[in-house]
């Protein structure tokens, strides 16, 4: 029987009900995590419970890769090695050239006395994860706040600009790729020094905004990084100019690029750490 | 209803379930299998909220829900929204469902997985971008896939299903 102060026809809520307050509490979830960015903390519990896991994960993957690489012809190998050299003798050639090129580039700085570029240093790291956001292209690497990197830091692989580090947590960190929407990336045209500003605009490509219809550009066009935002070091190649198309209603081309860095496909990649940069007063 | 003597057993199932699904989801995914993968983990709460709603419910989905939002890089509280909306539609169509052989649940589950993923895209489209795409809508198809091949397999298992112990 129901006790004094005791519901008699105690029931649960109804879904619609439990409905509502699930939704307020979403609501509330996204308006603290955009508004005020106080999730951090949780992010950073996930990724401590979730890392281990993925990097268990990932093992599967491997192992068939391995075994691929294991098949491979002696043929195909030997071919391999003989590109590998060739390129590797024209490397050294344009090693020296640098060299040379460096000491005679620090030499005239200090003529100058210039502000010496900042010292660089890079982490190598490796894609963790891949996530399936669709309003932003992120990917996982698996270093992060313990190999010293920091928000805003520039992520390259062989090719060029893969991205931006966004998100640090301890042991893993986010990347925002530079075909992400709305990430900006001020860049310079390499054949004939016009800066503009590539835009991502989604499913792995890019464009390149505001150019007035009679810029000279086209096709085939690189982009190098033009490092006036003092985020990304100055000519790191970003992309390729794919198509060009004007319109009758907009004042500026649409300019359509390629990224060159493979930015989903790249398992290595390294992140630049490059120290802040003192300002003079 | 003769919960109490199986509980234990349901609940390692449940878990153990749910478990493998976020497994899965941690494989490394990339390209065209990244779009096309199911959303297990979706799948398996609307599994057990159709089958268990006693155990598992609006909680266990929003908590799911969180841990979509953080491996995605999304922002916290989109698909813990669509989730929790997910559920209630299962709930609500839960008695039809049930009556329903596989090809039909699985059939009847697409507008609700699609209701699910429009949840995702709103929510995104308000907080953060607008999208880059419909592509959004493409795991739709497989999750219900997914869903075909369990209640199928279910069905094998159970003769009848787990219809008449709900």
């Amino acid at each position: 029987m129901a006790m004094p102060g005791q519901l008699m026809f105690a029931r649960r809520l109804g879904p619609t009900a439990r409905l509502l307050i699930w939704l307020l509490v979403g609501v509330s979830f996204v308006v603290i995590d955009i508004r005020y960015q106080a999730l951090g903390g949780l992010r950073s519990g996930f990724s401590l419970l979730l890392q281990p896991v993925r990097e268990a994960m990932r093992a599967p993957t491997d192992v068939a890769a391995e075994l691929g690489g294991f098949f491979t012809r002696h043929r195909l190998l030997q071919k391999e090695r003989d590109a590998l050299q060739l390129e590797r003798a024209q490397l050294l050639v344009s090693v020296n050239a640098a060299k040379e090129l460096a000491r005679e580039n620090t030499e005239l700085r200090t003529l100058l006395r210039l502000q010496s570029r900042p010292g660089q240093q890079v982490v190598h790291a490796a894609l963790l994860y891949q996530g399936r956001d669709w309003f932003a292209q992120r990917i996982t690497l698996d270093q992060g706040a313990a190999a010293g990197l920091r928000n805003g830091l520039p992520v390259v692989d062989a090719a060029g600009l893969v991205g931006q580090v966004n998100r640090v947590y301890p042991g893993s960190s986010d990347v925002t790729l530079v075909s992400s929407p709305e990430q900006l990336t001020p860049v310079f045209v390499e054949r004939t020094g016009q800066r503009g500003l590539a835009a991502g605009s989604g499913e792995g490509q890019m464009e390149l905004r505001y150019m007035p219809a009679q810029t000279d550009i086209r096709p085939g066009d690189r982009l190098l990084t033009s490092g006036i935002d003092h985020v990304y070091p100055a000519g790191i190649p970003v992309a390729r100019i794919n198509r060009v198309s004007r319109s009758q209603a907009s004042p500026y081309l649409r300019v359509e690029c390629l990224p060159l860095a493979g930015i989903d496909r790249s398992r290595a990649v390294l992140v630049l750490i490059a120290e802040p940069q003192v300002t003079q007063p | 209803m003769n919960v109490a003597t199986q509980t234990t057993g349901n609940w390692r199932r449940i878990l153990g379930t749910l478990t493998l699904a976020v497994l899965l989801e941690q494989l490394p995914w990339a390209g065209w299998t990244l779009t096309l993968r199911p959303d297990f983990v979706l799948v398996g709460v609307l599994f057990w909220a159709l089958h268990q709603p006693a155990r598992i419910g609006f909680g266990a989905a929003f908590l799911l829900g969180l841990l979509a939002d953080f491996q995605d890089g999304a922002v916290f509280g989109q698909h813990a929204i669509a989730y929790v909306i997910g559920v209630y539609l299962v709930l609500f169509l839960r008695l039809r469902l049930l009556q329903f052989d596989p090809f039909q649940q699985a059939a009847q589950l697409f507008p609700v997985l699609l209701a699910v993923q429009l949840a995702v895209l709103l929510v995104g489209w308000l907080a953060v971008n607008p999208p880059a795409g419909l592509a959004i809508l493409i795991p739709v198809l497989p999750s219900a896939v997914l869903w075909y091949l369990i209640a199928l397999f279910v069905r094998l298992l159970h003769g009848k299903g787990l219809q008449d112990r709900a």
